[in-house]
């Protein structure tokens, strides 16, 4: 029994070999070289100059929003509130390919099934391979290169990074932040945050791509907060062109196929309108308020028993309350969103 | 078996030898041929009962399941999307939990040791011939439900989950893939029988134990609060073999599982030979 002893080695090294493995491999994935030094207004630049075409990579959405499970509370997957609300809560992987301003792909990579959305020139379709249906919108042939933004879906890091770009003015400090690696790449990490101290994102951190200017991940994190409430980051990246045939799409046999009309859009098509109706905002930068007037407001909403399990009565209405974002249902059918506290939003509602 | 004889170069015949026996002794048993013959039927009673009922009630019942009315090879992958949670871990944990421990129990354990290299070369053997159980597991469902599927349905272009579609013979050969994804996924769990089954002289015990593991894994999987746990868990990539059926095809998870049982077969092995060859063999 001298020897026993040394039989049970491999048992002890094996799992020491592995917990080691898993803890240096990510560490030495993640070490980046120390790239030259560049201003925020530099690393801006380049996001400006940035021309990548082409792309396809795997894209991974993580979100601690505070938000209970959204799967657990039992609604229908099929309506459309909770699928929305499902993309918002949880991880989401998708792939997305691009090939010009007018092919795209987007692939939801859910369990056991798939949502694709596919732009190719003025055709858009939505593939959901649950229920099996295709939906068929045929965009209006002007609308030039604005890219396909498709709600319910998981948006790539440079559309989201876009966003936060455009609202860029003197309420938001711009700095650099240390350099980080993204999907094996190098890249510059721009961070915004906001001079304001009452609305409830601490920091918007941005992934820039060393070579080529694009956006590889954003991180949203609130106040007061160490981890990411959200973030979309690319998993992985590639800059070649995908094959052609991916954006080639026919409704697959059986499918039920639906003709969705585009809603008639105002002729200035450059404002990212959600909807037709007009919604007034107050307060300015990351303070903003908006209302969203109750002629607006889908009647469907209201009634919706899932949002009556995610919201908490509030004086003047339902708050639905994330560690981002508060969405304030009054009682008259208005709906205020912001970053900003629920108090804020109530004051908002009251002083109409 | 002339086991006793450990000249270098009779081993490697020695050992093959042993896992024919073991193999012809694995595969004669009522017991297996039960278990291959219960996992076939799941494909066949999912045809017969798709078949039989008229009405198709959309997004029911496990994904895809609509499209074997439409498609007969559906029926293996539909198949085994069932029985990868309960059934084939059942069938894997009785070959695996009843390796050694069975040997121990019958009292034949004693007389396939003899021989200095004996335990390393039997653990070898009674991992092989359970791993060599799964792929024969996987197949028997594949295959009876591509049998049945093409005898009680429509064969034609297969729609993938990204909505393209694509030809026969490509979906054979995904097929072929996913079965070889789900044997590969059971790998794991073998090498966790087959510890547990040095630990005991009582088959049903480990036999049970294995599944138990099992299960407990796929209920931590599905538990949020874990989330950190969930890559480490072996059974965490037994349903990605739907990325298989995507348009490209997703091999990221492919290699995943692939490391992740090679993980589990590396550190169970170790803890089974450490168990093994130190133990004391009394029956």
């Amino acid at each position: 029994m001298t020897h026993a002893w040394k039989r049970w080695v491999p048992a002890v090294m094996v799992p020491a070999v592995i917990v080691a493995a898993a803890l240096t491999v990510p560490l030495a994935a993640n070490a980046t070289a120390s790239l030259p030094t560049k201003s925020a207004a530099q690393v801006l630049a380049m996001i400006a100059q940035s021309n990548v075409k082409a792309l396809s990579g795997t894209v991974e959405q993580q979100s601690n929003l505070g938000l209970p499970d959204i799967g657990s509370l039992g609604s229908s997957v099929n309506s459309s509130t909770s699928s929305a609300l499902e993309l918002l809560a949880g991880t989401h992987k998708a792939r997305v390919y691009l090939d010009g301003a007018t092919k795209a792909r987007v692939q939801v990579l859910d369990s056991l099934a798939e949502r694709d959305v596919i732009r190719s020139g003025n055709d858009v379709w939505l593939y959901s391979s649950s229920n099996n249906t295709t939906t068929h919108v045929a965009l209006p042939s002007r609308t030039g290169k604005q890219p396909s933004q498709t709600p319910g879906v998981v948006p790539t890091p440079a559309e989201l990074a876009n966003k936060f770009l455009a609202a860029i003015d003197s309420t938001t400090a711009v700095t650099v932040s240390k350099d980080v690696s993204v999907a094996g790449r190098s890249a510059y990490d721009l961070v915004l945050t906001p001079r304001s101290s009452t609305t409830l994102i601490g920091s918007v951190s941005i992934a820039v791509d060393s070579a080529t200017g694009l956006p590889l991940s954003v991180d949203v994190t609130a106040r007061g907060a160490k981890a990411a409430a959200f973030s979309v980051a690319f998993t992985s990246l590639s800059l070649t062109t995908p094959s052609a045939d991916l954006f080639a799409f026919t409704p697959p046999k059986g499918a039920t196929v639906k003709q969705q009309a585009l809603p008639p859009t105002p002729p200035k098509g450059e404002k990212p309108s959600t909807s037709a109706k007009p919604s007034a905002v107050t307060g300015t930068g990351w303070d903003s308020v908006i209302e969203v007037p109750s002629s607006a407001v889908p009647t469907s909403l209201s009634g919706s028993s899932l949002l009556n399990q995610l919201t908490t009565a509030v004086a003047g209405g339902r708050l639905l309350h994330t560690s981002l974002v508060n969405v304030l249902l009054t009682t008259d059918g208005r709906v205020f969103v912001g970053a900003v506290s629920s108090e804020q939003l109530q004051a908002a509602a009251a002083g109409k | 078996m002339s086991l006793s004889d450990d000249s270098p170069r009779a081993r490697p015949f020695a050992g093959l030898s042993l896992l024919g026996s073991e193999l012809s002794v694995l595969f004669r048993r009522r017991r297996t041929i039960a278990m291959l013959i219960a996992l076939a039927a799941v494909p066949i009673l999912i045809a017969v009962a798709v078949r039989l009922s008229s009405s198709r009630a959309q997004g029911r019942g496990p994904a895809f399941l609509d499209q074997i009315s439409q498609n007969g090879l559906f029926v293996a992958t539909v198949a085994l999307t069932i029985s990868i949670p309960l059934f084939l871990p059942l069938t894997v944990g009785v070959v695996a939990g009843d390796s050694i421990a069975g040997e121990a129990s019958a009292g034949t354990l004693r007389y396939l040791l003899v021989g200095p290299a004996g335990r390393v070369r039997l653990l070898v053997v009674k991992y092989l011939s359970a791993a060599i159980f799964c792929l024969s597991a996987t197949v028997a469902v594949s295959v009876a439900g591509a049998v049945i599927g093409i005898a009680l349905f429509p064969v034609g272009p297969v729609t993938l989950l990204s909505g393209d579609t694509i030809g026969v013979g490509e979906s054979v050969l995904r097929s072929l893939l996913i079965a070889a994804y789900i044997c590969v996924s059971l790998l794991g769990l073998c090498a966790i029988g087959l510890f547990i089954s040095t630990l005991t002289d009582v088959p049903v015990g480990a036999m049970a134990a294995t599944v138990v593991a099992a299960v407990v894994s796929q209920v931590l999987d599905a538990l949020p609060q874990l989330a950190w746990l969930h890559p480490w868990l072996f059974s965490h990539y037994w349903l990605s073999f739907a990325d298989l059926l995507r348009q490209p095809i997703e091999w990221g998870s492919f290699g995943d599982n692939a490391l992740l049982q090679l993980g589990y077969l590396v550190v169970f092995s170790a803890l089974a030979y450490g168990r093994f060859s130190t133990k004391d063999v009394l029956s």
